[in-house]
């Protein structure tokens, strides 16, 4: 497991029969990541746009209703425990569910603006990720299928899981993590959805990271 | 050497394309909507070819999240295009509560008369409760108390023939065992008829 040079050295497992929850000093780089934007998300407050109004010093903010602040807030957080939940498992099918939690929740948090060309990049979004999900769970599948696993710690390093499902779950991952691209198309990086727009693209980044190493190591 | 697994992944990647090629030609927001339903069900036949106990383990969580997300897909859906519910409407104010009552009172009630006596009259109760609830009981109500009377004379009937001749035990047992079933069946049916109008 920890000899790939991959991973580096392995510092904590739990062995649960064959699903073991393992920490790397890769993927425990990647949960503390997770969990200092997590403390970031639950302890800031959202910036408010400004909208200058040209040739005058007239200028008005626009006020985010506590029900939406509270909303958005909540599903950052969802989307960050999702990450940790992706990056600390064991078990590849747990992995594709998180990765699937994280696309439902990145809807979320840029759904919960109001503008319409906003909620149009989200349900663009949102369909690519549910298109995402045949591949993801495809691959996993094809590996259990041809295995008879689905345990990264028993898969490591014997190279059985097939090429094709390999590529399915890149795809699928891929899909899934699509979501800073149409936060780029819906152009909230600032104003309408910072803070918590910055989960999303923390979430996207630990995500393919955490699937890189699953790739590489089985 | 082709195994089984391996000709139901064809059939399932045949499948996939042939759902990925209408997703790519379909332009209508809503209809994308419902073709990602498709492409998920092939996801599910992707994890159902394991075919073990696992893959009955997965699935379900794999559904869970596609549902999941077809949900949250919809209200989004509802938020962009400023659809809203009508403002007077009751919560089974559903499209399929509409047209579904017909098949279904009428699949409940002919199993309740196949199984006869009390529970087929329980569940041909149910499926009249279901029409009412959904189609409203202007009228349904007087017709139900007729032929509860005249279930109710056919039952005390059979009683009659058990006591007086009893030889033809068989013809009062099926009389008392039709009459029951419309009697039980006229209770519940009762039921329905009182969530079924706002004045009640």
């Amino acid at each position: 497991m920890f000899d790939q040079g991959i991973e580096g050295a392995g510092l904590f497992m739990i062995e649960f029969g064959d699903i073991v929850p393992y920490f790397s000093v890769y993927t425990a780089t990647l949960f503390a990541f997770a969990i200092i934007f997590i403390l970031l998300a639950a302890f800031s407050i959202p910036e408010k746009q400004m909208d200058i109004i040209f040739g005058g010093d007239a200028y008005y903010a626009k006020e985010i209703k506590p029900a939406d602040l509270r909303f958005q807030r909540f599903m950052a957080l969802a989307c960050g425990t999702a990450t940790l939940g992706a990056v600390v498992t064991g078990d590849i099918f747990n992995f594709t569910l998180f990765a699937a939690m994280i696309g439902i929740t990145n809807i979320g948090i840029v759904a919960s603006s109001r503008s319409h060309h906003v909620l149009n990049a989200a349900y663009q979004y949102g369909i690519v990720a549910m298109i995402a999900c045949v591949p993801l769970f495809g691959g996993a599948a094809m590996i259990l299928a041809t295995t008879g696993t689905l345990s990264i710690w028993t898969l490591a390093g014997i190279g059985a899981a097939p090429i094709l499902a390999k590529i399915l779950l890149v795809l699928g991952v891929m899909g899934e993590g699509m979501a800073p691209f149409y936060i780029g198309k819906a152009e909230i990086t600032r104003a309408q959805g910072a803070p918590f727009i910055l989960m999303v693209h923390v979430s996207s980044l630990l995500l393919f990271l955490r699937a890189v190493e699953i790739i590489l190591v089985i | 050497m082709i195994g089984i697994y391996q000709t139901g992944l064809l059939a399932a990647f045949i499948c996939i394309i042939i759902a990925f090629i209408s997703l790519y030609q379909e332009t209508d927001d809503l209809h994308r909507l419902i073709l990602t339903d498709l492409a998920e069900i092939m996801a599910l036949l992707l994890i159902a070819l394991v075919a073990t106990d696992l893959a009955e383990a997965l699935i379900l969580p794999g559904l869970v999240v596609m549902i999941a997300e077809l949900m949250a897909l919809a209200e989004i859906y509802l938020v962009k295009e400023g659809i809203q519910r009508k403002k007077n409407s009751s919560a089974l104010d559903i499209e399929v509560l509409q047209t579904a009552p017909p098949i279904f009172a009428g699949i409940l009630v002919l199993y309740g008369i196949i199984l006869s006596g009390f529970s087929g009259g329980a569940v041909a109760g149910l499926g009249i409760i279901f029409y009412c609830v959904c189609k409203g009981s202007d009228e349904v109500f007087t017709h139900i108390e007729t032929a509860s009377g005249y279930a109710w004379v056919a039952w005390i009937a059979a009683f009659f023939i058990f006591l007086l001749l009893p030889e033809q035990w068989f013809f009062a047992v099926m009389i008392a065992g039709g009459a029951i079933l419309i009697k039980v069946m006229a209770k519940f049916s009762l039921i329905g008829t009182m969530s079924g109008d706002p004045d009640v």
